[in-house]
């Protein structure tokens, strides 16, 4: 069943592999998965929780945590499309909320403490950039050192203190008023949480820039072949440095979601997101070894994270178990992946 | 006496295809049976099923007469069956010793025996006719043909009754080749059975007694001579009489006053590239001869911006190029087809598409990148090369060498470069397809491309360049009008003068 259009009968030498496999056939059928995966959860939830899980209440709060992760993880799909990491987001995100909070205690706008935040953790990112793209640094080594960097300023800026932000722009819980911080993370439009929008807006930037730009499709080749991708002209290390910059300008806008959530900048927060992030990306079925991304899939890997943490809490499972179920759920998504590296 | 290896109605299926239909062959002691067949034959499946690795739906495989249990490769290699494969498996931190033994390595109680290791790998040496090899040495330092012969000495470390090549020589040039040869030579005076498999057909000449042909998981003819006519067996491959390999072409004429497309200046980089300069025109295709490690692949990096000189330039349409800049390169109209397409030149994983267009992504970017004018431009170049398939949803992976070679052309198709680099472009290439390649290359100088062509195939220089330059030692040495090259001499200019009166002697 050789395809043979061209006028020649030429002897075409049939592939002795199945012919049918269409084009990332198996990677589809993990995000249809995924979507099952997401419905079944949400039904066993009804079930266990009939009371207390399928309520508004629940769903509009499920989303406005995820989407502090979910923002991380669709950075966080760029970077590992490059078959990079980084660990150094949840450091980052204290560092940032930190660095502005500092910024605009005791007085100042909330546009100011945007700006200041999304400034910082840009600055983070492009020094992880610098030193993996120029210093050629192995991401998880200079990632792993920012970790811990990002973590010392961020409890040095205030002197480990957090930093309250309630004020800002006349907010307060329960009905802040329009553009003020708590807004961002308590507002609603539509009853729907203005932090749920900021992510869905950047799923939706995060895919059509994957899907539909040169600068996308640059980020995968760069994971899949990166000697091909030169070769084929790709601007290697350009790219490269930009999805850690990207990275950091991202972490800023979580930063900025969970603040404005807690109404405070605290010094230990963010930690293990960088896990959580990691954990859906991988679920979402983009590779660890680079060449093959999916921004639905992680969207989808993040809504998974979520129904199982509101789940278990609701089950009042303690903390410890929720951090072992974690670490177990992105170890197993990573040994699914493995049987694809034999296709 | 029954014969070393013998394959009876040989079936393999997998799901949607069915690689093996009934192939049968045989295989005496002592001789080595060559397998011939386009790509996707069936050849390797068939030394994979005798190997071990995969087990046949059905059929027999036989050595010695016995049956030999299938689908386990341990127990075909104690039986004595060992293949060495076109990709070599050593691992390059490992010596020489330990790469001969490794997984069975000599043992004293729980330690290894270092000594005995060092010894007996220098042992099997000797018997390959290759003691210079020092056991102690890193198998990165050895050559090419120098690893193929630890291959082979690991194979041996077994007791082989049967060896299987897997296109041995892809990697090897003419001197070296002519070792490999020796060392078969030798063990198949030992009685060892030989089954060789290349796309060469004068190696089957040189090297082989009998011939097998393989078309379409079939036996299409078995126990020829090798002298059998070349026409008959590119026929029994094919299917049909390949009228022509090389194509008939208006050889550029030769135009001084014009200034040449690609213009090289004094390029060096020690110590692979010792200063080259050389001009190619437009429409001229000029060939680049040489050994393995000659420098050949090194000054095509250079070219290309893959690697920065010490000193030199390099002007396309009398514009210099940046110098480490193959975006900048690619910009002037430079285009590449690398060595090694697998890792060098494709995204494996990345459908036809997205691999032709990778390096013009901004001619369909209005905005937003436009997907189906892009599958639109790539499916036109792919069918212009005859790519199958030319489905430009497929992955790259599933294609042939030969179509994979046409995907990356096709990208600088695509990009209507205006001079084309080819490492190796027929390299593991069909003989069918291969014409076919030629054809595109003879077009595309038609159309007023210049082409510098690396090969190791000095019958392929002579029928296909206009011109025919010889590098040894990162020099170009010998430069020679197309039209009155021939083999032997490139050869001659290719391996230093002293290893030459031997060599040509046994070439002979």
């Amino acid at each position: 069943m050789s395809t043979q259009s061209a006028g020649d009968r030429q002897a075409a030498p049939p592939t002795g592999e199945p012919l049918t496999e269409r084009r990332l056939g198996a990677f589809r059928l993990q995000e249809y998965a995924l979507v099952i995966v997401v419905i079944l959860l949400f039904v066993a939830g009804a079930i266990l929780k009939p009371d207390t899980f399928p309520t508004i209440d629940n769903v509009r709060n499920m989303l406005t945590q995820a989407s502090v992760v979910g923002v991380l993880a669709i950075g966080m799909t760029f970077v590992i499309a490059t078959a990079g990491i980084d660990l150094s987001v949840g450091s980052a995100l204290a560092a940032a909320g930190m660095f502005g909070g500092i910024l605009v205690d005791p007085e100042g706008s909330t546009l100011l403490f945007i700006a200041g935040a999304i400034f910082f953790a840009t600055l983070i990112g492009s020094i992880n950039a610098i030193a993996i793209a120029y210093g050629r640094v192995v991401p998880f080594i200079a990632t792993l050192a920012m970790f811990s960097i990002a973590r010392g300023v961020a409890l040095l800026l205030n002197d480990k203190l957090p930093v309250g932000l309630l004020d800002l722009n006349g907010g307060s819980f329960g009905d802040p008023a329009a553009f003020s911080l708590l807004w961002f993370g308590t507002g609603r439009i539509f009853g729907i949480p203005v932090s749920v929008y900021v992510f869905l807006g950047i799923v939706i930037g995060g895919w059509i820039v994957l899907n539909r730009t040169r600068y996308g499709r640059y980020v995968v080749a760069v994971g899949g072949n990166r000697e091909a991708a030169r070769i084929a002209g790709v601007p290697v290390r350009r790219t490269i440095l930009s999805v850690y910059v990207l990275m950091g300008v991202l972490v800023g806008v979580a930063a900025v979601l969970l603040c404005a959530r807690l109404g405070s900048a605290s010094p230990v927060s963010g930690n293990l997101y960088e896990l959580d992030a990691i954990g859906a990306v991988v679920i979402g079925g983009t590779s660890l070894a680079g060449g093959r991304a999916t921004i639905f899939g992680t969207f989808l890997g993040v809504l998974t994270f979520a129904l199982i943490f509101s789940l278990m809490t609701q089950m009042d499972l303690s903390t410890e178990v929720q951090q072992v179920v974690k670490g177990g759920i992105v170890l197993g998504a990573v040994l699914l992946q493995r049987p694809e590296a034999k296709l | 006496m029954a014969p070393t290896l013998e394959v009876r109605g040989l079936v393999k299926e997998y799901p949607g295809v069915k690689a093996l239909k009934g192939v049968d062959f045989a295989v005496q002691a002592g001789e080595v049976h060559c397998l011939l067949g386009p790509n996707g034959a069936g050849k390797s499946t068939l030394i994979k099923c005798v190997s071990g690795v995969v087990e046949p739906t059905a059929g027999e495989i036989l050595l010695d007469g016995k049956p030999l249990p299938v689908g386990k490769p341990a127990a075909s290699l104690e039986r004595g069956v060992a293949t060495i494969y076109q990709e070599l498996d050593l691992v390059e931190e490992l010596t020489v010793a330990q790469s001969v033994f490794l997984a069975h390595e000599p043992r004293r109680g729980p330690f290894l025996d270092l000594d005995r290791m060092r010894r007996d790998a220098a042992a099997l040496l000797r018997r390959l006719g290759h003691e210079r090899i020092d056991p102690r040495k890193r198998i990165g330092e050895l050559r090419p043909a120098a690893r193929q012969v630890v291959s082979i000495a690991r194979a041996l470390s077994h007791d082989v009754r049967l060896l299987i090549m897997d296109e041995p020589s892809a990697v090897l040039d003419d001197g070296e080749i002519e070792t490999l040869f020796e060392v078969v030579r030798r063990l198949t005076a030992e009685g060892v059975a030989v089954v060789y498999i290349s796309h060469r057909l004068d190696e089957i000449r040189r090297i082989g007694d009998r011939v097998t042909v393989l078309t379409d998981g079939r036996t299409a003819a078995t126990g020829l001579p090798a002298a059998t006519p070349t026409e008959r067996l590119v026929e029994l491959m094919v299917g049909r009489a390949v009228e022509q390999l090389y194509p008939e072409r208006a050889r550029a004429a030769a135009t001084d006053d014009a200034e040449p497309l690609l213009d090289v200046r004094g390029l060096r980089r020690m110590p692979d590239v010792r200063g080259i300069s050389l001009q190619v025109g437009a429409g001229e295709v000029v060939g680049l001869g040489g050994l393995v490690g000659s420098g050949r692949t090194e000054l095509l990096r250079l070219i290309y911006g893959l690697d920065r000189p010490d000193d030199g330039e390099v002007r396309v349409r009398g514009r210099r190029l940046p110098p480490g800049r193959p975006d900048r390169a690619i910009a002037a109209g430079l285009g590449l087809a690398p060595e090694d397409r697998k890792s060098q030149g494709l995204l494996l994983d990345w459908s036809l598409a997205k691999n032709v267009s990778l390096s013009d992504l901004a001619r369909f970017q209005r905005g937003l990148l436009n997907v189906r004018a892009e599958r639109a431009a790539a499916r036109e170049q792919l069918r212009r090369l005859q790519t199958v398939p030319d489905d430009p949803e497929r992955i790259v992976r599933e294609l042939s060498g030969g179509n994979q070679q046409k995907v990356v052309l096709a990208r600088w198709l695509l990009h209507h470069c205006r001079v084309l680099l080819l490492d190796e472009p027929t390299r593991g290439v069909d003989v069918a397809t291969k014409a076919e390649l030629y054809r595109v290359i003879a077009d595309l100088a038609a159309a007023g491309v210049a082409l510098l062509v690396v090969s190791s195939d000095n019958g392929e220089l002579v029928g296909m360049c206009d011109r025919i330059l010889v590098m040894r030692e990162g020099a170009v040495v010998f430069e020679v009008d197309g039209a009155h090259a021939s083999e032997r001499e490139l050869l001659r200019h290719a391996v230093a003068p002293t290893e030459t009166a031997d060599l040509i002697e046994e070439v002979r």
